[in-house]
């Protein structure tokens, strides 16, 4: 599968994405690995991505509107095909799985809670959520 | 560093945002804060020579003091007021919501508009400014947050459903947001003013009637602007660094009907 972005474009970003995550959360840099999942790994609270989206904005001089991760996760699909009863549908699953192609195979377990997806997010998720929004800027530049 | 004195309130050379900070109880906020060394910038509505005023009196003391015209109904106004003063100040430590309306008639006779006005203005313009200067704190582990009720969300009188519902959200609200921060050390309180002497609460007055109302209160008078602003300096102090998610009422000993 194509991939969105090549590991040298992820790779040029993530030292400044995994210092403001480890300032976010109080962790130690080197803890910060690229397929770390914030929550399991690093115990984030669902605070503490408004606040790393938050530094990540200043870090990088950037724009990320709210909730801009899973509504793009969810993409095209609108929300009552994503998501029945709050469990992730067949179909939400498969678009997850190719929206965040970072996170290891084994992590997405079903059934899975749409409240859930947050724990799937890995340091590298927010690498590419920087690289959209500057290549957003860039585009309306 | 040294410890900070026994009666140091922490608040010099702090950053506040006080909002509807031209008239009545926000100006006095506005002032006292100012006055504890607080670099002040506070939102208003309506007349810029009313803020010009509290620009000139409140930075009389040599603290910078800013008004910026902004309607907190306005999400986008307000976050674009709140990134003007964070790129200013590099900061922002304090947030006192006070800006509110009322508009007081009988249920049946309430028009849409009174509903929404004071609902939006009350309640939504709380929501857009704290959403908006609350990342700031967060990302500082540091910060409080006081926002201005009234005795009515709690004891609820005639003609007031609209002003009290929007109060009684304002309560919630705090507890609410005091339990998602207090991990961030960002501490949320309120003060419930009861019938205090400004332009905003005259027509209420009047309509109760002075002596009928008085009789209500232990103290036996109005409350004064200063009165609330003092309690509303003491939630932004470090004085009550050990209290969050409280409602403080200051009101003179309000008796329920």
């Amino acid at each position: 599968m194509q991939q969105e972005f090549s590991k040298e474009e992820i790779m040029a970003v993530y030292p400044k994405v995994a210092e403001t995550i480890a300032d976010a959360l109080g962790s130690e840099p080197e803890d910060v690995k690229l397929d770390v999942s914030l929550i399991e790994g690093l115990q984030a609270e669902s605070i503490d991505f408004l606040d790393l989206v938050f530094r990540l904005e200043r870090a990088f001089k950037i724009k990320i509107p709210r909730g801009k991760i899973v509504e793009d996760a969810r993409g095209d699909l609108p929300e009552s095909e994503f998501e029945e009863k709050g469990i992730v549908t067949e179909k939400g699953m498969a678009r997850l799985r190719e929206f965040l192609t970072e996170v290891p195979a084994e992590r997405f377990k079903t059934p899975m809670k749409a409240a859930e997806v947050p724990k799937l997010f890995t340091a590298e998720t927010f690498c590419k959520v920087v690289l959209r929004a500057q290549k957003a800027a860039a585009a309306s530049a | 560093m040294s410890a900070p004195g026994l009666f140091d309130s922490g608040l010099a050379g702090k950053v506040a945002l006080v909002t509807g900070g031209s008239r009545g109880i926000g100006r006095a906020i506005v002032e006292t804060l100012a006055a504890d060394g607080c670099d002040v910038t506070f939102l208003y509505r309506g007349s810029a020579a009313a803020a010009e005023e509290v620009v000139a009196a409140a930075s009389a003391g040599g603290r910078a003091v800013t008004g910026e015209q902004a309607d907190v109904r306005d999400s986008a106004a307000c976050a674009a007021a709140v990134e003007r003063l964070a790129e200013r100040a590099g900061r922002i430590d304090v947030l006192v919501n006070n800006a509110g309306v009322i508009r007081d008639g009988l249920l049946a006779m309430l028009s849409d508009d009174d509903v929404e006005t004071v609902l939006d203005t009350n309640v939504g313009g709380m929501f857009n400014v704290t959403r908006a200067v609350a990342p700031h704190m967060i990302a500082k582990r540091s910060g409080a947050i006081v926002n201005l009720s009234s005795i009515s969300g709690q004891k609820g009188g005639r003609g007031q459903t609209n002003y009290a519902a929007s109060k009684g959200a304002v309560d919630a609200f705090t507890r609410a947001l005091a339990v998602e921060l207090a991990p961030r050390k960002v501490r949320v309180n309120a003060v419930a003013p009861g019938v205090i002497e400004t332009e905003m609460s005259q027509a209420v007055r009047e309509m109760a009637g002075d002596e009928q109302l008085k009789s209500r209160i232990l103290l036996r008078r109005y409350g004064e602007p200063q009165e609330i602003a003092y309690a509303v300096w003491f939630l932004a102090s470090r004085f009550s660094q050990y209290l969050t998610g409280q409602v403080i009422a200051v009101d003179g000993g309000f008796k329920m009907e």
